[in-house]
């Protein structure tokens, strides 16, 4: 076995030029991944912004549907009252709020007046709380203007009997909200540096592939493999390649979601958020080294594989957890924690939210992260220039 | 030159190269000449350093390939059946990156790449990409490729496999080109014709052992045969259905 060198830097920047001269000559892929990290910035906030803005309006809307009206005439009054629109509903909303097409409906039973006098009355209200949609917002409202109602009845009530109202309210409540707007659209804008990093990994994937098993495939291995570069100038050659093109997508991702929020009109999101050039900085500085982890992983798994097909299934799952990774703690409500930073993409995401929310952002929480992104690149780098000295690797035996 | 001194690989229990030794001497053509599976291709790769050897050794230049694989690796240009281009890139710079691999400076390598092409009729191709380029061209280029460090060694294994007669006639003229120029040319085949034409010294291998060794006059006196082909069955051990066998496949 040869002795461990150190690579040549003259020799890497050599595999490195000629992989990325090879792969961006590749116009139509390289055009459409570049096209469409830039667009996936404009797409997701024009599309969050308008979802966020008319669960907003809906919140505020002051339409509800009421079935039953003639049985509960004090209620209704007091709705009208209140500036409420009151609508019939659709005669299936039952079904249509199922399918999620239908605001929430407050039912009106018949007895409803009889009972109300002996503080038995019921409402119902139907909504679909599985949906995003139209009821789940609407249902909040009803739910207000009947608390309102439940409210002055009983004030009313009980101050025919002589009763102060305050014993309705031992406790009151003044609301002293300490999030701040950015803070909260920090929450959705979370979304940023999600998207961001997936970009970061699924762009390259191909190129990672192509690198590994692609070269094998192609016969070309054999040769390469023959000069006398070694296999450690060769790798690394190759994942400075590919850390390139991931960065190179990061970055067109980020500018995406920047000329966005500066120029897009976003009445929802802009106006809450926007990111100082300092901050893309930061983001950019931990996408440094994040880029070539994910590169390299994605290389080993695919240097694994017999042919580029194989190769791209294994990467696929550096992928899929990528992604799945922001989700399971999203689900799990994991709070900001050190350990945190020692988990790739964990990190990355909790770092930039915390930027995105204004707090402050200490020197371990971008040099743990690096540190741990360059050691899973070096440690890749090696275990692939290893796995190239196997013969089953090299000619691709079962 | 390539010393090779009692080199033996197995894969598992199959026994590829069985305690091989040959010597290729500067100046000369040597063919290693073998039905397929015989080891042919496996010791070349061993030379090449691409399959780790399991006893025995071997030389290029006096440069051992396991002590000192890249001395060795750089003495030698191999053209294996792996020749595989980048599609995207152009035949030149197809070449120019391995020259770039061995550290020849751009003025060489060009004067090196501008004689390849007049010598193997590259001018067309040369600066067009390689995507749907013909075997022949891919060989071409390929070979180019192999050779553009301009080694003291070269060893191509199977070289004329899949081309067509004006290919092959063109690189029986850079074979002979190149011993002209002093160089080791070792290749192998399963063709007699185009090995006794060709080699000044044939190593006939068959399941992984050197069988017989010298000038084509030589394996004939020795076998008693008139022609190679014949000579070749009875020095290789083999009957003709074996031969045919491996012939076909």
């Amino acid at each position: 076995m040869a002795a461990q060198r150190i690579p040549k830097l003259k020799t890497i920047l050599t595999v490195a030029k000629k992989e990325l001269t090879d792969h961006l000559r590749d116009r139509r892929t390289a055009t459409m991944i570049f096209l469409l990290s830039i667009a996936m910035g404009p797409i997701i906030l024009l599309g969050l912004g308008y979802f966020i803005g008319s669960i907003e309006a809906k919140a505020e809307k002051k339409e509800i549907y009421v079935v039953g009206n003639e049985y509960a005439p004090d209620l209704i009054n007091f709705l009208q009252r209140q500036d409420m629109k009151i609508l019939p509903p659709k005669p299936e909303f039952r079904a249509l709020i199922k399918q999620g097409n239908h605001d929430a409906v407050m039912v009106i039973p018949a007895d409803f007046n009889e009972k109300f006098l002996t503080g038995e009355a019921k409402v119902e209200l139907v909504y679909d709380d599985t949906r995003q949609s139209a009821s789940a917002a609407s249902e909040g409202v009803l739910r207000r203007v009947l608390r309102a109602f439940n409210t002055e009845v009983a004030t009313l009530r009980l101050m025919a009997r002589g009763v102060s109202p305050s014993v309705l309210r031992p406790v009151e409540i003044q609301d002293t909200n300490l999030g701040t707007a950015a803070q909260r659209a920090a929450g959705v804008l979370f979304i940023i540096p999600w998207i961001t990093l997936i970009g970061c990994v699924t762009g390259c994937t191909a190129m990672a592939v192509d690198l590994a098993a692609g070269e094998r495939e192609r016969g070309s291995l054999e040769p390469l493999l023959m000069t006398p570069i070694g296999r450690d100038a060769l790798v690394m050659g190759k994942g400075v390649a590919v850390s390139i093109y991931s960065l190179g997508i990061a970055v067109l991702t980020l500018m995406g979601f920047a000329l966005t929020l500066k120029y897009g009109n976003l009445p929802a999101i802009g106006s809450v958020l926007s990111l100082s050039a300092a901050q893309y900085g930061m983001f950019f500085l931990m996408l440094l080294t994040f880029a070539p982890a994910m590169a390299a992983i994605q290389m080993l798994l695919a240097t694994y594989g017999r042919n580029f097909k194989e190769g791209q299934t294994y990467a696929s799952y550096a992928i899929t957890l990528v992604a799945l990774i922001p989700s399971v703690a999203m689900f799990a409500q994991v709070k900001d924690a050190t350990w945190q930073l020692f988990v790739p993409v964990l990190a990355q995401l909790m770092v930039i939210t915390r930027l995105l929310r204004g707090e402050t952002t200490d020197l371990i929480h971008y040099l743990l992260p690096a540190a741990i992104n360059t050691a899973i690149f070096v440690v890749a780098m090696v275990l692939i220039a290893r796995l190239l000295r196997q013969e089953k690797i090299i000619f691709g035996r079962a | 030159m390539i010393e090779v001194r009692n080199l033996s690989k197995s894969f598992g229990s199959v026994v590829a190269v069985d305690q091989i030794s040959f010597t290729a001497p500067n100046g000369q053509i040597t063919g290693l000449l073998g039905p397929n599976g015989a080891g042919k291709t496996t010791t070349i790769r061993m030379i090449g350093s691409l399959v780790e050897i399991d006893s025995g050794t071997a030389l290029v230049d006096g440069f051992d390939v396991v002590q000192e694989p890249d001395r060795a690796r750089r003495a030698c240009g191999i053209l294996t059946d792996a020749r595989g281009l980048y599609t995207r890139l152009t035949a030149r710079e197809n070449i120019r990156y391995y020259a770039e691999l061995h550290g020849i400076d751009v003025a060489r390598s060009e004067a090196t790449i501008a004689r390849f092409t007049n010598w193997l009729d590259m001018a067309s191709i040369i600066d067009r990409r390689t995507d749907g380029f013909s075997q022949g061209e891919r060989m071409k280029v390929a070979i180019t490729r192999a050779l553009v460090h301009e080694p003291s060694t070269v060893i191509l294994d199977e070289p004329t496999n899949g081309l067509d007669v004006m290919t092959t006639r063109a690189l029986r003229e850079l074979i002979k080109r190149l011993r002209a120029e002093g160089r080791t040319v070792m290749f192998s085949s399963h063709i007699m014709q185009e090995v006794a034409a060709l080699c000044d010294e044939i190593i006939i291998i068959a399941k992984g052992k050197v069988c017989a060794q010298g000038p084509t006059e030589a394996l004939l006196a020795q076998s008693g045969r008139e022609n190679l082909e014949d000579a070749f069955v009875v020095l290789a051990g083999i009957d003709d259905e074996t031969l045919n066998q491996a012939e076909a496949g």
